[in-house]
């Protein structure tokens, strides 16, 4: 190595080692949001939770809220950033974007690393399999018993956690990088099932012809308790100040029909409606 | 949905990977001939600089490359008090132009090493100065023996573009996967796809092939 290559390597190590030890770069404040009139929000294309159309509109439970609760607040404008799911979080810590609508599920791990409103929505577990059930798959717990079975997860979806929880080996599960691959990956045998949220299996069993929804699904049951989901809208740590304001906007526009309605459009039912009010992001941060 | 009616957006995506192709092939060409000059160079700072930024970029991941400038970089600037929020275009041209500079460099070298040692002989009995010799002879004989290679890695980097939809920039890929994400329309869009790629890589290599008889037109006038 010349003195140069040692002083550039020494110089890189530096800044990575800095990057590693630095929480999140410093986000946007509201302050700063307002007097831009702009907010970046992310959505994972995920149908229905947030996604964008082919003319580039953002729609889903999470966009449809965050689009009310940004005029409650007096952010006149939203920009719309498509990304993987997996890189929602990495994304907020960069400051790629304000704010995440992607009705991400709140849990321990992640409120470690970013602020979750409270909950939006709340959802239960499904899966999607190939038309017929030739595996005769019913729910997730089938994975661990039978070592043969593949199942699909998308990265980054919590779950990855639920499976490994009920014993379910890596080996077994595939990952895939995002909902659009899920019907192809399913339909042609890559994995027997793909393990989603209820409403995305059943919004891709409409998409796909050679896929339907696991009949006679039983939620899975972790520690003890049936699996239920639920999502919020995400912030980068620190932006306390911006999820505050969030979360008094969404308070307010939660007791309204319109939030209900909005929901309920997008498929989310009576018993997801009352369940989002069941509990509060700080028992969801906690692991209760 | 008919296939007709992805064009539009598929245009847009089509555009911004045009873009993205020109502004990372200019750049990557303008650190092709500095690097690969560098590495011949006899002050041993240049050649060391020259040295470590083609074996770092060439021998690192484009993706990681990618993904270190758009969500590592933010980070690290922070930690050290600055603002290094690149913009995702600017991280998707840097790191494209970048990678494939560095290849480009070694091509640069090549080409010049492969002039004729008779040349320099010729050049200092003439009393040409070193960097005469360089820019008035070396170079214009060499960039003719570069064109069929910096043909070869402006088509590899026109496909290369596909990554930074990726860092969420709306290239022909993010669009081709929004739509595919809305309809399901796998083979459709895929295909569109390679036909669009396919469609503008013969068009970039018509270009090169254009631009590679406009650097060698003086071989032309021996004939």
């Amino acid at each position: 190595m010349s003195t140069i290559q040692k002083f550039a390597a020494s110089a890189l190590s530096v800044i990575a080692l800095s990057a590693m030890a630095a929480s999140a770069a410093n986000a946007a404040s509201l302050e700063e949001i307002k007097k831009a009139g702009v907010i970046r929000i992310a959505v994972a294309n995920e149908i229905p939770y947030g996604y964008v159309d082919p003319n580039g509109k953002a729609l889903g439970a999470g966009p449809d809220v965050a689009k009310k609760l940004m005029e409650t607040l007096g952010v006149g404008k939203i920009e719309w950033v498509t990304t993987n799911f997996s890189s929602l979080i990495p994304g907020l810590k960069a400051d790629r974007f304000d704010m995440v609508a992607a009705e991400m599920a709140i849990l321990p791990d992640r409120c470690k690393q970013v602020l979750f409103s409270e909950p939006n929505t709340s959802y239960g577990e499904g899966l999607l399999v190939a038309a017929g059930n030739p595996k005769d798959i019913h729910t997730y717990k089938d994975f661990a018993s039978n070592p043969e079975l593949k199942v699909a997860i998308m990265a980054g979806a919590d779950q990855l956690e639920m499976m490994q929880k009920l014993g379910v080996p890596d080996a077994n599960v595939v990952t895939i990088a995002s909902n659009a691959d899920a019907i192809s990956t399913v339909g042609t045998g890559r994995a027997d099932a793909y393990a989603a949220t209820s409403l995305t299996a059943s919004g891709l069993a409409e998409q796909g012809k050679n896929v339907e929804v696991a009949a006679k699904f039983t939620d899975p049951v972790v520690d003890g308790k049936a699996v239920r989901s639920w999502g919020g809208f995400t912030f980068a740590s620190g932006n306390e100040e911006l999820r505050d304001a969030v979360n008094g906007a969404l308070a307010d526009f939660k007791k309204t029909p319109e939030w209900s309605e909005i929901v309920t459009g997008y498929g989310f039912t009576e018993a997801d409606v009352e369940g989002s009010n069941a509990t509060n992001t700080k028992a969801l941060c906690g692991g209760a | 949905m008919q296939w007709t009616d992805y064009l539009p957006s598929l245009m847009q995506g089509a555009w911004v990977t045009i873009q993205l192709t020109l502004y990372s092939t200019l750049l990557g060409a303008v650190a092709a001939f500095v690097f690969g000059i560098g590495k011949l160079s006899r002050n041993w700072a240049l050649r060391g600089v020259s040295i470590a930024y083609i074996e770092v970029f060439r021998g690192t991941s484009l993706l990681v490359q990618l993904f270190w400038l758009y969500f590592a970089l933010p980070l690290a600037g922070d930690a050290l008090g600055l603002d290094l929020r690149l913009p995702p275009v600017l991280a998707g041209v840097l790191a494209l132009g970048l990678n494939i500079g560095a290849y480009g460099a070694e091509v640069v070298r090549g080409a010049i090493q492969s002039v004729h040692s008779d040349q320099h002989e010729a050049a200092r009995a003439l009393n040409f100065s070193e960097r005469q010799t360089l820019f008035g002879i070396t170079i214009p004989q060499a960039i003719p023996e570069m064109m069929p290679s910096f043909g070869n890695l402006a088509v590899q980097n026109l496909k290369d573009t596909a990554l930074v939809s990726l860092i969420s920039l709306g290239d022909l890929t993010f669009r081709a996967e929004q739509i595919r994400n809305f309809t399901q329309e796998s083979t459709t869009i895929y295909t569109m796809l390679l036909f669009m790629y396919f469609g503008m890589a013969l068009v970039l290599t018509a270009l090169m092939r254009l631009l590679e008889r406009f650097v060698g037109r003086w071989r032309l006038a021996g004939n």
